[in-house]
Order: structure tokens, then C-alpha cells, then sequence
């Protein structure tokens, strides 16, 4: 009897093991294209923890499905059940397993947040309680040793961003070159600094795994390494009022050399006023829905910029962003 | 069968009393988790002001270099001292002396009505308001949110100066008595934090 | 003496009974009977559990096309808030608040709440908390559009610049819904500290008593702090001042730290009394005991302790620094422990048991299968670096969701069928209570699961339109949040009829442990004829002990 319980229970818990497995593997398939050195981190953490939570998921349902086969009282049966009241070893057992999990989790997590380091250093010594925030970010950023060699550790590039309600604008400082779309180098440690002109906004693309708050009288530095090209899509993530979903732009990240070439191409065009989604629903005054809205925060007027993209004036164009491959 | 009814009867009045009194411990009680709950409230103030105290770069309006100090410290120690007089009115009442009770909780209500009055004249006295930025507006919101539980306070304090009138009204127990001289120490408690935030920290 | 109480003193059976539908109009008068206040308490959130699922209804119609073309963004803005609003401050804290009001008294072996008027006062601010939120929509400017967390300083923009507007009402009701609740956790608080029958020590309380009181301990710590936010960010709002006002110096984020301060402990005071029913059904159908009661009623003070420490877990993304990021995921993570510990207890009290699957069963396993899965993804969110990730993503609307509905809900469920017989005296009907069941457990896979991969695509919570690759998934989830709608129809339907007409179903149907189960169905007022004297602890399932002393005791212990 114990020993067949023994060997129940290990069997269970064996092909508990291979369907985490399974599913830690799947879970790289649940996601935008992995296109930062960020997003690789990401991917394989979050592996680790779809694996757990599988395994634990899955521990926890199996005797519970054992006991409601097996466990059922008989139809005119209304004796009652063995009248056992707890076992300290079990309880002891079941409070300190979690302990060492919970613990280990935050640890990895800690180390790939440390590796990831996208709080730029400018954030880190800001304006509030600055003899406050100098532990954590105090050591250099390590690099995994996996990374291409090619990757810049030093932020070389770096592109002012302002969120409004309800456009993004990028400013290139060195080139002076203004646009309502993201454009980076492949490969290049960026650095965004991240400024609102009115309320809360939230710098988020899928396809990099990172998100930051822009806050209004703030500045904040935020860092990250693109490392594929192509066009992703950059959302706003915290709620900001009327036309927040519509508040949405692309990156393009591309090859050193067309990046550069896009560059200088913008910087040669005069500045005129980019199609913004929020300002041409506005202006629409919102015929085509069923139910009309009340009154609302007037968009902020088209920004004017030296580069918009092409495809802007149909807004949600692309089906698949990361087929529009550029440079 | 009538006897039966009787003796139920006497049960019954016996828990009602037991009741009575237990209601009044229940009272006490209740009144004491809820005054540790509006701690919190004040505690939240306080940790905003202290925030916005060492994170703002202009945190006096223009113009303003500091708060006076002497006036609300005659006020401090007028309202502090306050707690004791309300103490000894206690005291009277639970020797049975009414005289001496009302004396006393009249003399508390005068010292809380003086701290109300210097309050009054220190916010007409000032340059800035309530929404001159982090400081105007921490500042009004404070004393005036502690200025409202004084008023309060004071309320309490004259309903059980009158009720102290209604003959018998002390046979079933003290509480709301007791209940009011907690009240008005916590709001003692209170200030002296607040005064040490505001006028001490600057 | 001794055989007075043997046979009921007609002054207390000719009383009334709160439950029976002959007089139905007590529910309509500021009544002080604790009963007839929870089943208040219990019947007017369940209304705005409909009104707030209408607003659910109409968002997931808008939801199903990517485009905004149902409804203008404004309104959909207003319909998230206030279904957000609705659901938490007018159905979940209402609704368990009053299946507390009724059962704790019974369970603990008291007459009544210790201040039974205080308690009508709190539960007739609740309908006047939902006619200001219900009124906002007919002001000018519409209904609160900022969320239900109304972070400034979007939710102190006014673009009407009316002073009554959609937000200020919303305030307003918030505030009122807090004093309610204030003084139902001082009342609940004293109740369960000062009026448990003689003999019911703390080790003998039942886990569903210790999972209350640690539900309302948190409100007397939390709710303060959030009121302290609140009456700055009406300030901003309607007087001028700059506490959350950016543009006038003040500092946003600061709001945050007081609302999560609050709305993080807040979500524990929701489950904790849901986990403290699955303690008291799982027993009474599997016929075990609680497995290590005393660790399973102590966790639930562990939660209340821990969940102080963790708001910022809802902050990753915004301005905090990377040592408060990391410190509050740490804390975060330790709160699984304490629910672990009830999650194995559970199973292993259903394990080797003589297992029911009635309906109330049912809910209860289905809330604990919901459980585990919804603390799953509660700690990959605890997690900073994944959190940032599906931050404000539907990921975290789908981990919510599978607890307040999945969980919560499903526990409210539960506990209605279990101690439906004990508040009406009838028994509901077990086929519609299954196919309730069915539905509900169906429907809220189909609409909550779809929302994990589309967080993990990165599509943003709180939009009316998006990008055409999320349409698969939020097809089927609309579909399922239909399916999840049509759910309660079973639910109305049973409770209506078996009320009215059901069979009777005497006074302790399932034979369960429990002094709540030891008075007459429904209960009388004052509820029992002479208080009881409680001998030995909860769930004595296969014991053979008696829960209360008899007559003959009770003079024992009380000669001295
Ligand atoms: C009652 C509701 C409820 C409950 C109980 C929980 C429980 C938990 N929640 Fe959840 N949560 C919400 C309601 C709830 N949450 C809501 C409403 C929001 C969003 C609000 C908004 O933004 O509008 C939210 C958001 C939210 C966030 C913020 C996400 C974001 O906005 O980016 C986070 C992050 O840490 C989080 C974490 C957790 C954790 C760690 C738990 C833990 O308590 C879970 C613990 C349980 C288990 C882990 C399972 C059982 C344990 C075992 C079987 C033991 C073994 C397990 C391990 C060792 C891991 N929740
Ligand atoms: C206890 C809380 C609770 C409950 C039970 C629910 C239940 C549901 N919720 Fe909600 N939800 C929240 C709390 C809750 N929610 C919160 C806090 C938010 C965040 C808000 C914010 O971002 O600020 C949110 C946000 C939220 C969103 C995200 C919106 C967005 O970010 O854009 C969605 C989207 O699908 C959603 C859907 C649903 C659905 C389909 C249900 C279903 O379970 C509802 C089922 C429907 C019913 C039970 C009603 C059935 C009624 C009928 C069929 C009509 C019959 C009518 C009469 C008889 C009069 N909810
Ligand atoms: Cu710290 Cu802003
Ligand atoms: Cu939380």
C-alpha cells in the first residue's frame, strides 16, 4: 500500500515535470517577435516561470481530480470521513517548499532585471530623494557573454520623447530632426528621454518587453538595445483620457546605414504638421458610432515634424508589422 | 405553567442587564478600534506632508519664508494642558461630584474654544491660502482637518455637559463621558505631531 | 431551572421571522436585526451585480470589432470606470459584507451585531452610494472617465469645468462607501472580539469568523489612507489646490502610493471572506474536518499583515526606483506562502473524504481550481522584470478577472447555495444550481483565458479600439463573456422560485457542524433561544463530539 503510493505519486510527479517542461517551451511561442536584447531576457524568465506555475498548476489539480474520482461518498452513505485533523509535517512541509520557491523566483527576477538595466542613469540620481536611490544601480551593467559582439554597451544614441495627449514626438537632439515615428540602429544600446507634456503616459513595446511611465515635470532616462529590424509597434500603456487607444506609433529599427540615411533624409525636409489620430477623430466630431460621447479634453494639434511616416494616413494599416522590414 | 413564565421572565430581565452592560464594554471597545482607524488617516496626511516636504525645490509660495511660531505655541500649550483639565473632570464624575465635572468640562471646552479662536486669527494673518502650491495647500488641509476633529470634540464636550443635567443619566454607566475625554486626548496626541511636522521642522 | 429551555419561551418563537416571505416589507424598513440586514446588504449589490455586468455586456459588443464603432471612446472610458466601480465598491465589498452580517452572529452564538443600528446606517449608504454613481452619468461631461483608480492627473482634468461632474460624484460615493465600510469593520471587529458564546476560545472560532475579522482589520488600516488621497484629489479637482496637479508643482505619483496603499489590501478583504467559505463548505460535503484548522485560520492573519507591505507591486512601470521595485517584489512573492497553505489544506481535506458534489461543492472546488491559476499569474506579475512586460496589459485584467469572478465570485455563489436552506427554509433546486455551475465555469474560462495571450501580444487594458492582430482572441472572448451574462439566468431563477415555493428544508439539511446550524431555519430573531456554551472546536466531522454542552453541562460549568 505505501510502497504503490510511493510509486503513484512519482510517476505523477515525473509527468508533472515533463508537461512543465513542455509548456516552458511553448511559452516562447506566446509572443511578439523577440526583437531587443531585453525581450531574449524576458523570454527565457518568463519560460522558468511558466514551467513552475505549470508544475504547480498541475501538482495542485491532480489530487484534487484523484479525490473527486475516488473519493466519492456512495449514494446512501452518510457515514463521515476519517476524522483527521491536520499533520504538523505536512503543514510544516507545505509552508517552507513555497518559502524556497517564492525566494529563488525573486532572486532570478532580480538578476534579470539587473542585467535588463533599462532605468537610465539620469533617472537615477533625479530630483526626489536622490540619497534614496543609489544602491541598487550603483554596479556597472553586466552583459551576458552569449550577446553578439556587436552590441554596443555604451548608449550612443539618444532621442528625446514626448508623449501628449494624445501623440508621440521623437527629437533627434544631435540632428535636430523631429518625427511621429521611432526610428533606431539595430544593435545600438538607445537611451530615450522620456518627458509628458500633460498627463501620465506609458512608453511600451511589445515586440522590446519594456514599459516606463512618462510623468509629467519628470524626466526620465530609459535604455534598451533593438536587435532585429523591422516595425514594431509602440503603444501607450497608461491610461491617458479620451483618445488613448489611439495613441499609438511605430519603431523602426534598421540597419546602422539606413538608419543614418533616414536620418539625413528627414533632417533635409521642411517640418509640416503629421496626420494624428486623436486630433482627426476630433475634428470628425465622431459620426460613425452608435452611441455619441460627451465632452472631452481637445486634442493637442497635430505636432509638426520634418518626418511622418508614409502609411500614416491609414491609421492600423500594417496586419503584421514586422513584415514592413526597412533599410 | 405561570410559574415557569415567571422564571423565564426574571431570566430574561437578567440578560437584558447583562446585555446592557456588555453594550457599553462593546462600546468602549468599538470606539477605541475606531479612533486607531482615524490614526491612519492622519498618518497618511503626515506622510504626504513629509513627501512633499523633502521632495519639492519651491516649497514656500512667494513671499513666505517660514510660519510664526509664539501664537501656536501659546495655542499648543493651552490645548495640551487641556487634556489634564478634562482628566480631572473625569475624576469628579466618578467620585459623583457633578459640580466639580462641569466645571472642569467647561473649563476644557473654553481651552479648546481659545485654541479654535488662535487658529482662526493665525489663518487670517497669513499671506498665502490654500491653494498656494504644496506648502499652502498641506498646510490649510492640516490644521484645518485637525481643526475640525477640535470642533468636534468640543461638540461632544457640550452634549455631555447637558446631559449631565438629566437626572439619573450616569446610573447605566459613563461611556459617552469617557468616550469624549478619549476623543479629546487623541486629538491632543494629534496636534502635538502636527505642531512638531509644521512649526518645529522648518 | 433546568427545563426552561427545553421548550421555547413563546415571547421569542412568537416573533417573527425575518426570512419568510410573508413579511417581505421588513426588507424595505431601516431594520436592526442583523438577518434581514445582510440579506439587504445581499440583494442590492446582487442588483449592481447585474447593472455593472450590463456594463460588461456592453463592452465586450465593443470589444469584438477592433474598430471604436459601437460606442464613442468617451462612453467606453466611462462604461470600464464604472463597471470597475460598480463591481468592486457596490457588488463584492457589499455583498460579502453581507454574508458576514448574517453569518458571523450565528456562527460565533451571539443576539445580534454589537452596535445593530450603526449596521442599518452602513447598509443604507450603499444604495445612496449607487444612486450617485448611477446619477453621473446623466450630469454634463458624462460619468467618470478616468478608471477605477482615477490616477490624476487625467481624473482632475474637467473638461466641462462644471463643478458637479462625473468625477466629483464618483468621489463622493467612493467616500460614502468608505465610511460604510468603516463602520461595518468597527462593528464586525467588536462583534467577533467581544460577543463569541462562552467556551468559543479563538482556537474555536470558525475559519470563516477569522477570515472576516482579518478582511475587516484591513479596511480599518487601508481605507483611512485612501480617504486622506481621496479628499486631496477632490481638492485638486473642485478647490484648485496642487497636491496630484503637475502642472501647478504638485506630485502624481504620490497619488498612486495612496490608492494601492488602500486597493492593493483592499483585494485580500474581497477573498479572504470567499476563502473563509470554501473552509466552511469544503468540510460540511467532503465530511472531514478542516485540515490544520488553527494554521488555516492563522494564515488568513499572515495575509492582513503581509498585504500591508506590497502596494507598489502595481508601480513597476511608474516613477519608483529600482531598490522600492525590487524590495516590493519580494514581499509580494511571500504572499503566496500564506495562500499555499490554505490551498493544500484544502485539498487535503477533501482528500480520502466521503465527497458531495452539490452545488455549493462545486463552486467551491471550481473558486479553488480558479485560485491556484489566478495566483499563478499573481506572482509572474509579482515579478518586476515580467511585470513590466504586461503591465497595464489584458494579462493583468485576465489575473484579476479569474480571481474576482473566478474566485470571489465563485465563492459568493458557493456560500449562498450552503446557507440558502438556513436563510430562507427551503432548499433551492440542485439541477438549475448544476447547470449554473456548468455555465458559469465555462464561461469564465472562454472569456478570462483568451485575455492572458493577448496581454502577452502586448494589447493594452482600458482601449475601445486595437490592432487587428488581437481580433481572434477577443472574439472568443466576447463570446464567452456572453455565455458568462446568460450564466446568471439559472442563478435568478433558482433563488426567485425556490424561494417563494421550494421544499422545506428543516434546520440542518446538511448535517453540518456549526452553531449557525443549531438554530431553526430561518433563524428567529435574536436568533437563539439561549446562547450556547461552546465545548470543543469547529468541523468535527467522524468525532462524535458534540459542539455545545447540553443543559446538564452548562449548569456544571456555571456553578463555580
Ligand atoms: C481579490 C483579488 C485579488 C487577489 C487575491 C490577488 C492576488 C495576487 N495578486 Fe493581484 N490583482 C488584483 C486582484 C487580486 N490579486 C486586481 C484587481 C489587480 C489589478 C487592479 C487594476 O490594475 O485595476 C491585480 C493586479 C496585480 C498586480 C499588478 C499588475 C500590474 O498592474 O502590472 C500584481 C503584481 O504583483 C498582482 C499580484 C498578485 C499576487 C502575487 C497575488 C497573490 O495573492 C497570489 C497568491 C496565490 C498563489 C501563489 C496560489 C496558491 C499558492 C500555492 C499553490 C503555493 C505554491 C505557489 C508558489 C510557491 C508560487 N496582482
Ligand atoms: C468583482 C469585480 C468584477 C467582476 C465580477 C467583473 C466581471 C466582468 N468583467 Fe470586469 N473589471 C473589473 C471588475 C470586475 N469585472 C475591474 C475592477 C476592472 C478594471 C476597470 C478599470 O480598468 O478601471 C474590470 C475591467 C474589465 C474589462 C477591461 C476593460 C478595459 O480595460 O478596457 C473587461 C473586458 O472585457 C471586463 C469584462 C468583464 C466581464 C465580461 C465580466 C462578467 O463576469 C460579467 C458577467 C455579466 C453579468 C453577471 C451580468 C449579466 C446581465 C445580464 C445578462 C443582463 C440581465 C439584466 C437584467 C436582468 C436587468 N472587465
Ligand atoms: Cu522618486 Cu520621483
Ligand atoms: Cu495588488
Amino acid at each position: 500500500m505505501k510502497l504503490r503510493a510511493i510509486i503513484l505519486i512519482s510517476i505523477m510527479a515525473v509527468l508533472d515535470g515533463l508537461l512543465s517542461v513542455w509548456m516552458a517551451q511553448q511559452s516562447y511561442s506566446w509572443f511578439p517577435p523577440q526583437a531587443s536584447a531585453e525581450a531574449k531576457l524576458y523570454d527565457q524568465l518568463f519560460s522558468i516561470f511558466v514551467g513552475l506555475g505549470t508544475f504547480i498548476w498541475v501538482g495542485v489539480m491532480v489530487p484534487i481530480f484523484y479525490s473527486l474520482i475516488f473519493h466519492r461518498a456512495a449514494k446512501y452513505d452518510a457515514s463521515d470521513g476519517p476524522a483527521i485533523a491536520g499533520s504538523t509535517t505536512l503543514e510544516v512541509i507545505w509552508t517552507l517548499i513555497p518559502v524556497v520557491i517564492v525566494l529563488s523566483l525573486s532572486l532570478v527576477s532580480y538578476r534579470t532585471y539587473d542585467k535588463m538595466g533599462t532605468q537610465g542613469p539620469e533617472t537615477l540620481v533625479h530630483l526626489h530623494a536622490p540619497h534614496l536611490m543609489e544602491s541598487a544601480y550603483a554596479e556597472p551593467v553586466e552583459r551576458e557573454p552569449e550577446e553578439p559582439a556587436s552590441v554596443e554597451t555604451n548608449p550612443v544614441e539618444s532621442v528625446d520623447v514626448t508623449a501628449k495627449q494624445w501623440a508621440w514626438v521623437f527629437h533627434y537632439p544631435e540632428q535636430d530632426v523631429t518625427s511621429t515615428e521611432l526610428h533606431l540602429p539595430v544593435d545600438r544600446r538607445v537611451r530615450l528621454v522620456l518627458r509628458s507634456e500633460d498627463v501620465l503616459h506609458g512608453f511600451y513595446v511589445p515586440a522590446f518587453r519594456v514599459k516606463q511611465d512618462v510623468v509629467p515635470n519628470h524626466t526620465i532616462d530609459f535604455e534598451f538595445t533593438p536587435t532585429r529590424t523591422g516595425t514594431y509597434r509602440l503603444r501607450d500603456s497608461m491610461y491617458s483620457g479620451a483618445y488613448f487607444a489611439a495613441n499609438q506609433s511605430n519603431v523602426v529599427v534598421q540597419s546602422p546605414q539606413g538608419y543614418q540615411q533616414w536620418l539625413a533624409m528627414a533632417a533635409s525636409q521642411t517640418p509640416q504638421p503629421a496626420y494624428n489620430q486623436a486630433a482627426d477623430e476630433y475634428s470628425q466630431n465622431n459620426n460613425n458610432v452608435a452611441v455619441r460621447g460627451w465632452k472631452r479634453v481637445v486634442p493637442a494639434p497635430p505636432p509638426v515634424v520634418n518626418y511622418a511616416p508614409r502609411y500614416a494616413e491609414e491609421p492600423e494599416s500594417s496586419d503584421d508589422p514586422e513584415n514592413h522590414l526597412e533599410g | 405553567m405561570t410559574v415557569e413564565r415567571a422564571i423565564a421572565n426574571q431570566t430574561e430581565a437578567r440578560i437584558r442587564q447583562e446585555q446592557a452592560h456588555e453594550s457599553a464594554e462593546n462600546s468602549k471597545f468599538g470606539f477605541i478600534v475606531f479612533l486607531l482607524s482615524e490614526t491612519m488617516i492622519f498618518l497618511g496626511l503626515f506622510a504626504g506632508y513629509i513627501t512633499y516636504k523633502t521632495t519639492t525645490t519651491d516649497w514656500y509660495p512667494a513671499g513666505v519664508t517660514g510660519l510664526e511660531t509664539r501664537e501656536p505655541l501659546m495655542n499648543t500649550i493651552v490645548l495640551v494642558s487641556s487634556s489634564f483639565v478634562i482628566y480631572v473632570a473625569e475624576r469628579y464624575l466618578h467620585d459623583r461630584k457633578l459640580w466639580g465635572f462641569r466645571i472642569f468640562l467647561l473649563a476644557t471646552m473654553a481651552m479648546g474654544g481659545y485654541f479654535l479662536w488662535g487658529q482662526a486669527v493665525e489663518w487670517r494673518g497669513l499671506t498665502f491660502g490654500f491653494t498656494d502650491g504644496l506648502f499652502g495647500g498641506t498646510f490649510y488641509l492640516l490644521t484645518g482637518f485637525h481643526g475640525l476633529h477640535v470642533l468636534t470634540g468640543i461638540l461632544l464636550q457640550s452634549l455631555m455637559l447637558g446631559r449631565s443635567f438629566i437626572p439619573g443619566n450616569y446610573e447605566s454607566g459613563m461611556f459617552g463621558v469617557e468616550a469624549t475625554s478619549l476623543f479629546w486626548h487623541f486629538v491632543d496626541v494629534i496636534w502635538i505631531v502636527l505642531y512638531t511636522l509644521i512649526y518645529v521642522w522648518q | 431551572m433546568a427545563n426552561i429551555s427545553l421548550e421555547p419561551t413563546p415571547s421569542i418563537s412568537a416573533q417573527p421571522y425575518p426570512g419568510a416571505p410573508d413579511n417581505w416589507r421588513r426588507f424595505f424598513t431601516f431594520s436592526t436585526d442583523h438577518k434581514v440586514i445582510g440579506i439587504q446588504y445581499i440583494v442590492t449589490s446582487f442588483f449592481f451585480f447585474l447593472v455593472g455586468g450590463t456594463f460588461a455586456m456592453i463592452m465586450r459588443g465593443e470589444l469584438i470589432t477592433p474598430d471604436a464603432d459601437l460606442v464613442d471612446r468617451t462612453v467606453y472610458n466611462a462604461l470600464f470606470t464604472m463597471h470597475g466601480s460598480v463591481m468592486l465598491f457596490l457588488w463584492t465589498f457589499p455583498v460579502l459584507v453581507g454574508i458576514g452580517n448574517y453569518l458571523v452572529p450565528l456562527m460565533i452564538g451571539a443576539r445580534d451585531m454589537a452596535f445593530p443600528r450603526l449596521n442599518a446606517v452602513s447598509f443604507w449608504m450603499i444604495p445612496i452610494v449607487g444612486i450617485l454613481m448611477m446619477v453621473s452619468f446623466l450630469v454634463p461631461g458624462g460619468a467618470s472617465q478616468s478608471g477605477w483608480w482615477a490616477y490624476p492627473p487625467v481624473s482632475i482634468q474637467n473638461p466641462t469645468g462644471n463643478l458637479i461632474n462625473g468625477q466629483f460624484l464618483w468621489l463622493l460615493a467612493v467616500a460614502l462607501s468608505g465610511i460604510s465600510s468603516i463602520m461595518g469593520a468597527v462593528n464586525f471587529v467588536t462583534t467577533i472580539f467581544k460577543m463569541r458564546a462562552p467556551g468559543m476560545t479563538w482556537f474555536r472560532t470558525p475559519a470563516f469568523v477569522w477570515s472576516v475579522l482579518a478582511a475587516q482589520l484591513i479596511q480599518l488600516y487601508g481605507l483611512p489612507v485612501l480617504t486622506a488621497g481621496a479628499v486631496m484629489l477632490l481638492s485638486d479637482l473642485s478647490f484648485g489646490t496642487s497636491f496630484f496637479a503637475p502642472e501647478r508643482g504638485g506630485n502624481p505619483i504620490l497619488y498612486q502610493h495612496f490608492f494601492w496603499f488602500y486597493s492593493h489590501p483592499a483585494v485580500y478583504v474581497m477573498v479572504l471572506p470567499a476563502f473563509g467559505m470554501f473552509s466552511e463548505i469544503l468540510p460540511v460535503h467532503a465530511r472531514k474536518p478542516l485540515f490544520g484548522y488553527r494554521v488555516v485560520a492563522v494564515s488568513s492573519i499572515l495575509i492582513t499583515l503581509i498585504s500591508g507591505v506590497v502596494w507598489v507591486h502595481h508601480m513597476y512601470a511608474s516613477a519608483t526606483p529600482g531598490w522600492m521595485r525590487m524590495l516590493f517584489m519580494v514581499t509580494t512573492m511571500l504572499v503566496a506562502v500564506p495562500s499555499g497553505i490554505k490551498v493544500f489544506a484544502w485539498v487535503a481535506t477533501i482528500w480520502g473524504g466521503k465527497i458531495r458534489l452539490t452545488t455549493p461543492m462545486l463552486f467551491a472546488l471550481g473558486g479553488i481550481i480558479n485560485w491556484v491559476f489566478a495566483g499563478v499569474t499573481g506572482i509572474f506579475l509579482g515579478s518586476v522584470p515580467i511585470d513590466i512586460h504586461v503591465n497595464n496589459t489584458y494579462f493583468v485584467v485576465g489575473h484579476f478577472h479569474y480571481v474576482l469572478y473566478g474566485v470571489i465570485v465563485f465563492g459568493i455563489f458557493g456560500g449562498i447555495y450552503h446557507w440558502f436552506p438556513k436563510i430562507t427554509g427551503r432548499m433551492y433546486y440542485e439541477g438549475l444550481g448544476k447547470l449554473h455551475f456548468v455555465l458559469t465555469f465555462a464561461g469564465t474560462f472562454l472569456i478570462f483565458l483568451p485575455m492572458h495571450p493577448l496581454g502577452l501580444m502586448g494589447m493594452p487594458r482600458r482601449v475601445a479600439s486595437y490592432d487587428p492582430e488581437f481580433a481572434y482572441w477577443n472574439v472568443v472572448a466576447s463570446l464567452g463573456g456572453f455565455l458568462l451574462g446568460m450564466a446568471t439566468l439559472p442563478f435568478i431563477l433558482n433563488m426567485v422560485s425556490a424561494w417563494i415555493r421550494g421544499e422545506p428544508a428543516g434546520n440542518n439539511p446538511w448535517r453540518a457542524y456549526g452553531l449557525e446550524w443549531l438554530t431553526s431555519s430561518p433563524p428567529p430573531v435574536e436568533n437563539f433561544e439561549e446562547i450556547p456554551t461552546v465545548i470543543s472546536p469547529p468541523y468535527g466531522y467522524g468525532q462524535d463530539q458534540p459542539l455545545i454542552a447540553t443543559n446538564e453541562h452548562q449548569e456544571a460549568t456555571q456553578v463555580p
